[in-house]
């Protein structure tokens, strides 16, 4: 058990906990910095795999008002593609998240013509029923196929190497999701406000009678902006699959997490659903470090206060 | 419900509604006199779901941490038989009144947002609860479960035993005795002003009533009732575990709120039961697989009983009676 | 509902189900059923096919017969810990089914929901994992034939500090089992010369564990204790370790041999080389029995990777109930088969064992084990040492 006093201590300053006897204070403080921006480092990429799984069901939640708790389970299920491709078939990384993403949306675009379509304009009671239905489904069935263990998917040697960057070495696995994160809200971003599918879009969630008198052909673009959320989350399953490691168990297992950091971003804001991944996976994270026996306290705690004090989440849209 | 020109005719579906819970009950007690500690958990668990239908039906308050009501009930019965309050009629008091004062909490933090927001912190509310009871070892027994309890028997005379049946007669009483007090507060003006708020919350206020306190005082009765299930469920097994405060318990009491219909009492427990005879018997049937199954009969149940069993069942009624005053909403 | 409709009521369905229970036993008394309560589904299902495999290997070698009684086995699914169910399973199991014996049960509170049945319903409970101590003295019907955390961990604490390692850092998931390790480890470092300096407990659900990592760091261990349960949050642990050089800078990793878990190598890969650990049982364990018993297993559970501890859990388990059965010449008397039992020795896949007299609890040898590669590149824990003959410490306080 920690002393009262070095806990103390270290909530303080991130003092480390055994200085010898014979640190200066310089450096105590540039070793408590590289602590800092260590733990920093772990925060941000844990916050953008959280982000790339989330930013599709906030896409679905926010704009097209489906509460898709299955949402994990076709994160699980792109990472159950890409593990078989990559390990069992060889066929590397970069090949087995192009497969994921594209055997995911396969696999989703069916679904979504026969049961989601139908829950579209239904409660969110409803919708929340038939996604729990979904994913009970698709964790029998992937348990009855894969089996109960866990998957790996074996990084490429780029990946998997250790880059150093002076203040600590990191897997280059995490550079490439912060860099993956980026690109994602960059590229939805430009999609939703500067493309005409975007423009189509806002049409279509604003008042889809409008839209449809307009010409616009709004089950296209659902079912078009439902394959892009999907085709994200099974992203986000494979490149998240280090943080959240795949088995049939990751569909319910993470489905609170995903839906509290959605809420806490507001639905359907990309830079909502960023802020939030980073604030959550930065509590998350720090609160680990700091406290661990106390972790999860943070988290839900920072949950309650933020929902609190914006209760249409961090940067919702006026209902 | 509206306000039916025959209230005679109200009160006499009421006591038919309770003279039929109290048959099916007792026929459940006489044809399966060796599942009696299953179905003393199927009474438990429909005391949960009613209070979260007094909360979602009638409030229009969405929560995913009902368990929270649940095991703190459950938790403050189990805390107190093990140090000496044995009688099982102040055990479900004690519950009672531990899930009414977690009801007033909890409404007072979920209150303050509306929709999704509001879903998200009642999951975060019901998961600070499972940290803390699982931190808190030294009271809650931690994830070892709080075990030593032995209860008395029921008024001096019936154990609770293996067979179970003290415990679920007790159950069954219990449960009539709340239903009928839940019909009566539905029914009472300040029910109505509930359900007012679900509807339409800018005309009730418009009347100039506050919205708040009159959707607290449920979330107190709601965890009364609540508590009094975790109760139950205590003296029932004699452990308490984690499990009575987490976020599964308290989707599995929405699954099953909205498989049976909200709004109505009796959806929720037409929904308790069918939910849990189904994942009890498919489990036994087939332990391995039993999931797949459940959950395609959820998707089948929003797709073809959108308006949940209950629903179904009254407009199959009104179809076959042409019964105008027919128990729709 | 009257108190004189009660009284009525109960006395009657006492004798109707004494006399169903009567003609039971007679009737029946060619096939006596076992109950085998485990998560078969959800996300402890693969120990839930362990138990399975375990007590099917067993079934193939032995026979569906034990002194002339055909034995069943009826298999009721509980995925997690919930105390309520295992209460109505079990009741349903001895009530309804009228099994004679009861097996299985991964979790505590579980088997503590269960214990007070047993002795009402006259059936021994054999317990296949649940690996609290305290359970054994919730009911003398209980016999086990797993491991206890302090059995197994108690024997790092030497081996430790027979490596060099003396200064600890204790990571441990915060629930029961994980505390338990935690308490046997420092009791364990602290008998051979070595500390622990500081006990981190973390949430049971945390998978991501670089913060963790940097702690280790900080605190400038030599070694690090860990126990995390099975699955997502071990292979997060190991493979934090490996990624944040921690293992490339000579910081040692001791476990319970739960961290290790045969199923879970493939993905632990090489991440987890080198880490050591303490058990009961490895699947490379070498003898003849042991060989014999995966192939059986293997067979039953249909994948080769997927054998692991439970299921010897489960192959001892059903030997022991078949003990009990042929000491009772398969009449239904708990109290008397779990007599027969008790200073029962026989050699099983894991090595010699030995069920306790006192503590009906397994006594057997503890292995410390390496990660490393077999002949045929398969992960595997190989044995490097053994305790003999270990009994539960936690039992006796």
């Amino acid at each position: 058990m920690d002393s009262g006093s070095t806990r103390l201590r270290r909530l303080s300053g991130m003092t480390v906990v055994v200085p010898s006897a014979y640190d200066t204070p310089e450096q105590q403080k540039a070793r408590s910095m590289q602590t800092a921006l260590s733990i920093a480092m772990d925060a941000l990429a844990y916050g953008m795999a959280l982000f790339i799984i989330c930013i599709g069901l906030s896409l679905t939640m926010g704009l097209m008002r489906v509460v898709n708790l299955a949402h994990g389970a076709f994160a699980m299920i792109g990472g159950y593609i890409a593990s078989y491709a990559a390990r069992d078939l060889g066929l590397g990384y970069g090949f087995g998240i192009v497969l994921a993403m594209i055997g995911t949306v396969l696999i989703a675009v069916p679904l979504e013509r026969l049961l989601y379509r139908r829950i579209y304009d239904r409660s969110e009671l409803s919708q929340v029923l038939m996604t729990i239905g979904i994913t009970f489904c698709v964790i029998g069935i992937t348990n009855y196929f894969f089996g109960p263990t866990l998957k790996t998917i074996p990084l490429p040697a780029e990946l998997a190497r250790s880059v150093d960057l002076g203040f600590r070495s990191i897997a280059g696995h995490r550079l490439f999701v912060i860099a993956s994160g980026l690109v994602v809200a960059g590229g939805l971003w430009f999609l939703i406000e500067r493309t005409g599918f975007g423009i189509n879009l806002r049409a279509a969630v604003e008042n889809a009678p409008m839209a449809r008198t307009l010409g616009i052909r709004t089950e296209i673009i659902y079912a078009a902006s439902f394959a892009l959320a999907i085709g994200l989350a099974a992203f986000g399953g494979v490149v998240g699959a280090e943080f959240l490691p795949i088995e049939p168990y990751y569909a319910l297992r993470y489905m609170v997490t995903f839906l509290v950091v959605v809420s806490v971003g507001g639905a359907g804001s990309i830079p909502g659903a960023l802020a939030a991944c980073l604030l959550l996976g930065a509590i998350d994270v720090t609160g680990r470090y700091l406290v661990p026996d106390f972790g999860n306290f943070f988290f839900y705690l920072a949950v309650i206060l933020v929902v609190c004090a914006f209760p249409r989440g961090l940067m919702g849209r006026a209902q | 419900m509206p306000a039916t020109p025959a209230a005679g005719r109200t009160l006499g579906r009421d006591l038919l509604g309770l003279a039929l819970i109290a048959l099916v009950g007792l026929a459940g007690y006489w044809l399966f006199p060796d599942n009696l500690a299953f179905l003393t958990r199927v009474i438990s668990v429909a005391l949960l779901v009613l209070s979260l239908d007094l909360i979602v039906g009638y409030c229009g308050v969405a929560s995913l941490g009902q368990g929270a009501l649940y095991g703190a009930g459950a938790y403050a019965a189990g805390i107190a038989c093990v140090h000496g309050v044995t009688d099982p009629v102040l055990l479900i008091l004690i519950g009672a009144a531990a899930g009414a004062i977690m009801g007033l909490l909890m409404g007072a933090v979920m209150l303050r947002a509306h929709g999704l927001p509001q879903l998200v912190l009642s999951i975060a509310i019901v998961q600070l609860l499972h940290e803390g009871a699982n931190k808190a070892s030294s009271i809650t027994g931690g994830s070892d479960g709080l075990s030593g309890m032995s209860p008395a028997p029921l008024f001096g005379l019936f154990a609770f035993d293996l067979w179970g049946r003290s415990a679920y007669l007790f159950g069954l009483g219990l449960l009539l005795i709340v239903f009928a007090v839940l019909r009566f507060v539905t029914r009472s003006p300040f029910g109505m002003v509930c359900r007012g708020l679900k509807e339409d919350p800018l005309r009730i206020s418009a009347l100039g009533i506050y919205a708040f306190p009159v959707l607290l005082k449920m979330f107190v009765i709601s965890g009364s009732v609540a508590g009094m299930g975790g109760a139950l469920a205590a003296i029932a097994t004699q452990v308490v575990g984690l499990d009575s405060v987490s976020f599964e318990i308290s989707a599995n009491a929405l699954v099953m709120l909205v498989l049976g219909g909200i709004g109505h009492l009796y959806g929720a427990l037409i929904g308790t039961v069918i939910f849990m005879a189904l994942e009890h018997i498919v489990a036994a049937i087939n332990p391995f697989h039993w999931m797949t199954l459940v959950g395609a009969v959820l998707i089948a149940i929003v797709l073809f009983a959108p308006r949940g069993l209950s629903g179904t069942l009254d407009e199959l009624a009104r179809l076959l009676t042409r019964d105008r005053w027919g128990a729709g909403r | 509902m009257t108190k004189g409709f009660l009284n009525r009521l109960l006395p009657a369905g006492a004798l109707a189900l004494a006399g169903a229970l009567a003609l039971g036993a007679s009737a029946m008394a060619d096939t006596i059923k076992i109950g085998i309560i485990g998560p078969f589904s959800g996300p402890f299902a693969l120990q839930g096919k362990n138990f399975q495999a375990g007590a099917e290997a067993w079934l193939a070698q032995n026979g569906k017969t034990v002194a002339g009684h055909d034995i069943e086995l009826v298999y009721r699914d509980l995925p997690t810990a919930n105390p309520q169910q295992a209460r109505a399973l079990a009741q349903e199991l001895i009530v309804r089914d009228k099994v004679q014996y009861l097996g299985g049960v991964y979790f505590t509170p579980d088997a503590m929901a269960i214990t007070p049945l047993l002795k009402q319903g006259n059936v021994p409970l054999v317990i296949f994992n649940a690996a609290t101590s305290a359970i054994m003295n919730s009911s003398p019907l209980v016999v086990r034939t797993s491991f206890t955390l302090s059995q197994t961990t108690t024997p790092l604490g030497k081996a430790a500090v027979e490596r060099g390692v003396k200064k600890f850092v204790s990571i441990v998931s915060d629930y029961g089992p994980g505390v338990d390790a935690e308490g046997a480890f420092k009791k364990a470092i602290e008998a051979a010369g070595g500390e622990v300096k500081e006990a981190i407990r973390i949430p049971l659900n945390t998978t991501e564990f670089s913060p963790i990592m940097q702690r280790i760091r900080d605190a400038g261990a030599e070694g690090v204790f860990a126990f995390l349960p099975s699955g997502p949050p071990t292979l997060g642990f190991v493979k934090a370790f490996s990624d944040t050089g921690l293992k490339k800078a000579g910081v040692k990793l001791f476990a319970p041999g739960d961290l290790t878990q045969e199923s879970d190598l493939p993905a632990l890969g090489e991440a987890a080389a080198g880490l050591i650990t303490s058990f009961h049982y490895a699947v490379s364990h070498d003898s003849e029995i042991n060989k014999r018993f995966i192939a059986a297993a293997e067979k039953a559970i249909g994948a080769p990777d997927l054998v692991s501890f439970p299921a010897v859990g489960a192959y001892d388990g059903l030997f022991v109930i078949s003990k009990m059965i042929a000491a009772t010449a398969g009449k239904q008397d708990a109290e008397k088969a779990v007599e027969a039992v008790k200073g029962l020795g026989w050699e099983s896949p894991r090595g010699p064992v030995k069920i306790d007299p006192e503590t009906r609890h397994i006594t057997q040898t503890i292995y410390l084990r390496e990660v490393a590669k077999d002949a045929q590149g398969r992960w595997i824990n190989k044995e490097i040492a053994s305790v003999p003959e270990q009994k539960d410490s936690g039992l006796t306080k």
